[in-house]
């Protein structure tokens, strides 16, 4: 697939989500098109689009750094639940960039890859320079981490959900 | 620990997509009609609101500008430079290449090709490996080995041509080969030459012998023989190296 201006509002939700900042997704996703625009211009453009997503991953994790770093295993998990689909409705996109992007590396890279709903497996894989194994557990106690972060923010009960947020 | 179709399900697409590998496929279509269809179920809904939600991530006005400008990123069409540069590419272009050389070469030596060239060749072989010290030295006329052959070897016709005939030699000797049966060999003193007479070849189809009178030129491994044929005998004067070096000795005949 070639690339093409198309592929870039997935660009830039996918910084966002490795961000959790408009403004930094923004600078991660202009410096890439520009690098990728400087590329064009001396005939040597990007491979594939796949590189656009490489490259984005390290600025936006070169701007991470600044702050607070997520540390692995300290999250509580919960089973997925049937009502799962309810509650995720009641929440703002920029919830979910802010819940990834907290994620502790490189459970942060993969579900913002993985929930973009853009590349093959094997495209992650390559992506995420892992084994489908380890992805496999980097989704699965994703999912549950989230679910567990629902539970306690925007819990359902029969038919109706509660925004822990409301007032 | 869990197994491969279980690693497979846990990151399984949220969309199925062309592409998707087997094992990926048939994990999926096996969950879907077993005990753990339901949980699975809830994963894929799960996934897909999270991916949807993903999709509504506002795109900031300033950054959808950069959507709008269509040659910001040239379409990549170099496509065929990229196969042209596959090394693959280049070794099968590089054998396609060899093999077309020798057949068109082939083709050439075939168009050109007369009866008995293929023992005219068979002799070049014999002209490169021979050393003088294998004749019978004879310092004498090349013409005047006619009657040598004849009275000596009953060779009748083994005639060296009038281009040739005044020729220095340094020796000579009568062999049989297998293949072209009873050959007569001298060694010039110009240039090395060797003259060679056998026995014409009959056209497998009447069993005719077509004489011919034009020089025609055979070559082999940087050796080029001039042939001629009369009276059922041919006679070929090998050189080491081209046409060019040969024609000369042809030509000044004519004149």
């Amino acid at each position: 697939m070639t690339v093409t201006t198309k592929n870039l509002p997935q660009l830039y939700r996918f910084c966002f989500l490795m961000t959790g900042d408009a403004s930094k997704a923004q600078a991660a996703f202009q410096d890439t098109v520009r690098e990728a625009a400087l590329r064009s211009a001396r005939d040597e453009p990007p491979p594939d689009r796949l590189w656009f997503f490489r490259d984005a991953r390290w600025r936006c994790l070169a701007l991470s750094e600044q702050g607070l770093q997520a540390e692995p295993g300290m999250m509580e998990e919960a089973e997925i639940s049937p009502f799962a689909p309810m509650q995720i409705e009641q929440l703002d996109p920029d919830q979910i960039g802010v819940w990834i992007s907290a994620a502790p590396e490189p459970q942060r890279s993969a579900m913002a890859l993985f929930y973009l709903d853009e590349f093959t497996l094997a495209e992650l894989l390559s992506l995420l320079e892992t084994k489908a194994g380890e992805f496999s557990d980097l989704i699965c106690s994703g999912r549950r981490q989230f679910q567990s972060w629902l539970d306690a923010t925007t819990p359902y009960y029969e038919g109706e959900t509660f925004d822990a947020g409301q007032v | 620990m869990p197994d491969k179709s279980e690693v497979l399900l846990g990151c399984a697409p949220i969309t199925e997509k062309p592409g998707i590998d087997r094992a990926m496929r048939v994990a999926i279509q096996r969950v879907r009609h077993g005990k753990k269809a339901a949980t699975f179920a809830h994963q894929q809904a799960f996934d897909a609101a999270i991916a949807k939600l993903v999709h509504k991530i506002p795109v900031d006005a300033q950054v959808a500008e950069w959507f709008a400008n269509e040659n910001l990123i040239p379409v990549v069409r170099r496509r065929w430079k990229k196969i042209v540069r596959n090394p693959v590419v280049i070794a099968i272009a590089l054998a396609l290449l060899v093999i077309g050389g020798i057949f068109a070469y082939r083709v050439r030596e075939h168009l050109r090709d007369f009866p008995g060239a293929d023992k005219a060749r068979r002799l070049l072989t014999v002209a490169s490996s021979t050393r003088s010290v294998l004749l019978d030295p004879l310092k004498t006329d090349a013409g005047a080995l006619s009657d040598l052959f004849f009275l000596k070897h009953r060779l009748e016709h083994y005639d060296v041509p009038p281009e040739f005939a005044d020729f220095k030699t340094l020796g000579q000797r009568v062999f049989d080969d297998e293949e072209v049966h009873r050959v007569a060999q001298i060694w010039a003193v110009e240039k090395r030459m060797q003259f060679f007479m056998f026995p014409a070849e009959a056209n497998p189809k009447d069993g005719r012998v077509e004489d011919f009178s034009d020089w025609r030129f055979v070559e082999l491994e940087g050796w080029t023989g001039a042939v001629v044929q009369r009276n059922g005998v041919v006679f070929m004067a090998a050189i080491r190296g081209g046409e060019k070096d040969i024609k000369p000795y042809l030509e000044k005949k004519k004149q």
